[in-house]
């Protein structure tokens, strides 16, 4: 019971404090595919070519959700699949736990400012 | 100046004006290249030959060792007798909160490989990688040439999007409009537009179809959505350094479209039936290039044949969803060194162009209705420029 309790403060408290301290991160700009607001979780679709990836996050609530370019706020429940956003992330035990996350634009309608090739 | 030297001198001339004009061949470099450029061609092409084994990369999980095994006809660059399987999970309806489609890559899709290697056969017993109960369609597909796909990698999105027409404003039962990849680019490469750049067009093709990590995918596939067991990919990743990434993708890009056959008077009269039956207002003839860094690439007309747009080709044809297009969506496929081919549509089920211009169905019926109305000697006439592309 005990080891579940501390599983359990780890998964709830890791992302927190992963996200408080910036630790060395990555970015990923994609497609939402799925939104799990239950458990604060994000799933996003990117990859290269036709080798796809999923990257699956944990979204403490602590981590800003804005909009590009008014950057305001939103709630995590606000994203929809199909919305294209940039996400910065790092990696804990319990795996990839969002830094910051900004919705940039829809899959249907394209993005303001694509990428770089 | 002795007259001999003059004679040699003019001989010289002329063999090097008559060597400039001679049709390009497939698997020749564009014209126009520099020194440079060409050298990295020909060390791209060595990088598109190689062969790779389990121990320098390849797999788990395989379609081919080589991009030369696939795109080998007549040479390398072309097409090939092999038939991959690539699978999604398309919903009409869908609850709140979902894509329709489902590109299943949280279960190792789209592209579902033939091929495993022998360790992780002996791990898992498979001979292919399974495709999972969640998908909602499987699809055949042949194996494209890539000759000329640096001139399309570098015409510019606004020429494509001006060509889109998604609501169909015109009142030609013609409604194009543009896929986009996951992070909101145009799409253009691959049967329905979903890869935005040649650059990740081939990197992509490392990862999916010889299960070759590169710097810019550097994980394994997984298998139909469980990763790799251990001891079964015995080669670090990268498996391919950018350096040979990037001379793999100068060989693609730096590879002419074939020179189109010379037309017959029938040819020419097919080319005038071409565009009163409508083909061209899909495969629109010429598309011109922006801005290069390559002269050879930059502000050139490129005899493509296609708008690079989704368009709807009726339920017959219709297999996978992807991106933004439906099942029954697919690219406008080039036409250009279309003779070559000797199986024709995305999944090689047309033996001749007459049979893939029967089974156009969706917003190309109108013009293949117009095909069948022709007299014989214009729809041959039509055949007969086709062949020439």
């Amino acid at each position: 019971m005990v080891r579940f309790i501390l599983a359990s403060l780890l998964w709830v408290v890791g992302p927190t404090l992963a996200a408080s301290q910036q630790a060395p991160h990555d970015s990923v700009r994609g497609a939402v595919r799925l939104v799990d607001t239950k458990n604060r979780a994000l799933e996003v679709t990117t990859g290269v070519g036709m080798a796809l990836r999923i990257v699956r996050l944990q979204v403490p609530a602590t981590v800003p959700v804005t909009t590009t370019p008014g950057r305001d706020q939103l709630a995590l429940s606000d994203l929809k699949p199909g919305d294209v956003v940039r996400v910065t992330f790092g990696a804990r035990p319990s795996g990839w736990v969002a830094y910051t996350i900004e919705r940039i634009g829809r899959m249907t309608s394209g993005v303001e400012h694509p990428p770089s090739p | 100046m002795t007259s001999r030297a003059l004679v040699c001198r003019c001989a010289a001339a002329i063999l090097a004006v008559t060597a400039c004009q001679r049709p390009l061949k497939p698997g020749d470099p564009l014209r126009g290249l520099s020194a440079a450029e060409r050298a990295r061609f020909d060390q791209g092409k060595g990088v598109f030959d190689s062969v790779f084994t389990p121990e320098t990369g390849l797999g788990p999980l395989f379609n081919a060792n080589a991009c030369a095994e696939c795109h080998e006809d007549p040479v390398a660059g072309g097409t090939g007798d092999e038939v991959e399987r690539h699978a999604t999970a398309f919903h009409e309806v869908v609850p709140a909160g979902v894509r329709q489609c489902d590109e299943l890559a949280a279960f190792g899709g789209p592209v579902y490989q033939n091929h495993v290697t022998p360790a992780l056969h002996t791990a898992l017993g498979i001979d292919s990688e399974p495709v999972p109960p969640a998908a909602t369609a499987v699809a055949a597909r042949t194996i494209p040439d890539v000759f000329g796909f640096g001139l399309l990698d570098a015409v510019p999105d606004s020429e494509i999007l001006a060509y889109a027409d998604p609501d169909d404003r015109n009142h030609d039962g013609i409604s194009g409009r543009p896929n986009r990849f996951f992070d909101g680019r145009l799409g253009r490469f691959g049967r329905k537009a979903l890869v935005p750049t040649l650059r990740e067009f081939n990197d992509g093709a490392f990862a999916a179809e010889q299960g070759i990590t590169t710097p810019a995918s550097p994980t394994e596939e997984t298998v139909a959505g469980t990763p790799i067991p251990a001891g079964t990919d015995p080669a670090p990743d990268p498996e391919l350094n950018e350096q040979q990434a990037a001379l793999a993708d100068a060989f693609v890009r730096l590879l002419a479209p074939p020179a189109p056959l010379k037309m017959s008077g029938e040819a020419r009269q097919g080319s005038d039936v071409f565009r009163r039956v409508g083909c061209a207002n899909c495969h629109i003839p010429t598309l011109t290039t922006g801005d290069s860094p390559i002269a050879a690439l930059r502000h050139k007309q490129v005899a493509a044949y296609t708008d690079l747009l989704l368009h709807d080709m009726g339920p017959d044809l219709g297999d996978i969803c992807l991106g933004l297009a439906t099942p029954t969506e697919f690219r406008t496929e080039p036409l250009m060194g279309l003779h070559l081919m000797s199986r024709f549509l995305h999944d090689g089920r047309a033996k001749t162009p007459e049979e893939a211009i029967e089974q156009h169905g969706g917003e190309a019926a109108r013009s293949r209705d117009l095909f069948h109305a022709l007299p014989p000697g214009e729809r041959a006439a039509l055949v007969a420029f086709l062949k020439t592309l």
